[in-house]
């Protein structure tokens, strides 16, 4: 099967811990981040600080909690984007992802799912590692061009997703318009819930397998034990993973709009002011 | 108790409440898939058995095949299958029996059909070639042993004095991976060994449960542990430890409940320290 098939089998080995390893670190530990990050929106209300930058006007006009949740998170996604080398992460990040992405559906195709014949719990999960990293594929790639790549027509809105207007943005990406949600908004809003629960499952599992495949845990008792810690892992991820999304799907866009013009002024950047959304969509 | 132990009692439990409803006088529906050769069709044939109490699967294929007629009373040949021990230590009568793999001389009829007109289905192991019927060819099995040279190098053609002295505990460890009777039901069950007639693909297919266990038992052994470093390559390459996905279905399946997925877990652990090793010495 020519040269590809030579390069695999000689470096065969470190290509299969690279893959292990690169579920782990970069990718699994900037999903914890990322999930980390975008749950602020939820529990960002609990963040009395964060409204210190947002007018007291504004503040009446879109009441406390969204200007705390609005104003914890756009505050993360500064920091991030303030931070030195921040293209050299990136590419790390989808570099380590299309290597994960490629090797891992080479993976996948080497194995045939029986769980019709042996349905075993742990015969489910390692069907379903499978199952939610080709779903993770379509997800991330979904996530990322309409998102950072701007590929707006596959996405409910035509406005680009802004760093600086990170949580208002992304709402409208999410929902296609300024309150409520409209079908296209549903679709999206399902997808990214299949999407994050497909990955979150994928990362926790995979922790658990790489424990083996390391050979971390050996006995089953030490393996349960593990089991459990990644279980742990996996329920706290997940419950920040839907707290984002109802955090976003239950924002009003003119409201966060407005928190996040007050924060820049703050910061002193200047933000191009986009109109209110009923008059700038169409 | 383990999770593979519970289950194991649950399966246990179902059979013995089978036992304890069955039927005497019966006859059961036997459903095989006969294949007259290799690369041949296969079709399904029934056939209806009497059962004895005591009987097995084993000794009703006896009955079918001095009765070769179908139900339909159609006359076919007696079918085809492998057999040895006959008490389920040599692994040669494996076989997928109502869907799940197992040995066939072990496998008592009132434990799997109780009742009048109950039916066993019958197929031939799917990840090895098919001989004749039920009878497959179980070479690529044995050649995994021979990739990790499951075997304690000796030369004993002169006296070499006495052996390493070894621990009860060590020997209780190695003892239960000992107990290995190469019959293919662990791999049978794996999601990640699929069949392969071409001969010269099996050194670098999944080379299967089964022969990471016997690496680790031989690893382990003091004699043994002289191809250590030859094993620990072997498993370290294409269709090594690595192709497992960690279904562990094989542990579950296993008739002589060896600890599978301890022994993956202990050759992973074993393959990563030499790789580091390697890394730093140079050496193999
Ligand atoms: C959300 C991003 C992803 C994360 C955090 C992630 C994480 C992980 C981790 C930690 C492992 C465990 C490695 C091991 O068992 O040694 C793993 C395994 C795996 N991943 Fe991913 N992964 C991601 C995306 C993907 C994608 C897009 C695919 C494509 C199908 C994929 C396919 C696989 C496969 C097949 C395995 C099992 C490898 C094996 O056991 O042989 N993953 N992943
Ligand atoms: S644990 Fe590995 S060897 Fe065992 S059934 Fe699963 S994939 Fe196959
Ligand atoms: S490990 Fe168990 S299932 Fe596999 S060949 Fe040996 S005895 Fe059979
Ligand atoms: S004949 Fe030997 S195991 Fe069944």
């Amino acid at each position: 099967m020519g040269n590809d098939s030579g390069f695999m089998n000689r470096h065969y080995f470190l290509l299969r811990r690279l893959h292990s390893l690169s579920g782990i670190l970069p990718i699994g530990v900037f999903l914890i981040n990322h999930l980390l990050t975008n749950s602020t929106i939820a529990w960002g209300l609990v963040n009395s600080r964060a409204s210190e930058n947002v007018a007291p006007g504004t503040i009446e006009q879109v009441g406390e909690m969204t200007a705390r949740r609005v104003g914890t998170f756009q505050h993360e996604v500064t920091f991030i984007n303030e931070m030195p080398f921040l293209v050299l992460i990136e590419v790390t990040l989808w570099v380590s992802i299309a290597f994960h992405a490629i090797l891992g559906v080479y993976f996948a195709r080497t194995g045939k799912s029986n769980t019709a014949r042996y349905a075993y719990q742990d015969n489910w999960r390692y069907s379903l590692q499978r199952l939610t990293g080709y779903i993770a594929i379509f997800y991330i790639f979904y996530h990322v061009a309409t998102l950072r790549w701007g590929w707006t027509f596959m996405s409910p809105t035509d406005e680009p997703w802004s760093h600086s207007q990170a949580a208002s943005t992304f709402s409208l990406a999410l929902r296609g318009q300024a309150q409520g949600i409209g079908f296209g908004g549903i679709l999206v809003s399902l997808f990214y819930f299949v999407g994050v629960t497909a990955s979150v499952y994928h990362l926790a599992n995979g922790l658990w397998t790489a424990a083996i495949t390391w050979g971390l845990t050996i006995s089953e008792s030490a393996q349960r034990r593990w089991g459990y810690v990644c279980a742990g892992l996996g329920a706290g991820l997940m419950l920040m993973a839907w707290s984002s999304l109802i955090g976003f799907l239950l924002l009003d866009v003119n409201h966060a709009r407005a928190v996040e013009a007050d924060m820049h002024a703050a910061h002193g950047t200047h933000v191009e002011t986009t109109l209110p959304v009923a008059e700038a969509d169409h | 108790m383990s999770s593979t132990e519970a289950l194991r009692e649950h399966e246990a439990q179902e059979r013995k409440a089978n036992r304890a409803r069955a039927k005497a006088g019966r006859s059961v529906i036997f459903k095989i898939i006969r294949c007259d050769g290799p690369g041949k069709p296969s079709r399904w044939e029934s056939f209806k058995v009497p059962v004895e109490p005591g009987s097995n699967v084993i000794s009703c294929l006896k009955w079918i095949a001095a009765n070769p007629v179908t139900i339909d009373g159609k006359q076919t040949t007696p079918p085809v299958w492998d057999s040895g021990c006959l008490e389920e230590v040599c692994g040669a009568c494996t076989m997928v029996i109502n869907g799940k793999v197992r040995q066939s001389c072990s496998c008592l009829i009132d434990e799997y059909a109780p009742l009048e007109g109950d039916t066993i289905t019958l197929e031939p192991m799917s990840k090895f070639p098919v001989v004749r019927d039920l009878w497959v060819d179980r070479a690529r099995l044995f050649n995994a042993l021979k990739r990790v040279k499951a075997w304690v190098p000796i030369d004993s053609t002169y006296a070499q004095g006495a052996g390493p002295k070894e621990s009860p505990e060590h020997q209780q460890t190695r003892y239960r991976l000992s107990e290995c009777m190469s019959c293919g039901c662990c791999l049978e069950a794996c999601p990640q060994y699929n069949i392969e007639e071409d001969e010269s693909k099996w050194d670098e297919s999944f080379i299967g449960a089964h022969a990471i266990s016997q690496a680790r038992l031989f690893n382990e052994h003091e004699t043994g542990k002289r191809l250590k470093g030859e094993r620990l390559e072997e498993l370290s390459d294409k269709g090594g430890v690595g192709d497992c996905g960690n279904a562990q279905n094989c542990v579950k399946v296993c008739p002589k409940h060896i600890p599978l997925t301890e022994s993956i877990g202990a050759m992973g652990r074993a393959t990563t320290i030499h790789a580091i090793a390697s890394f730093f010495t140079g050496k193999k």
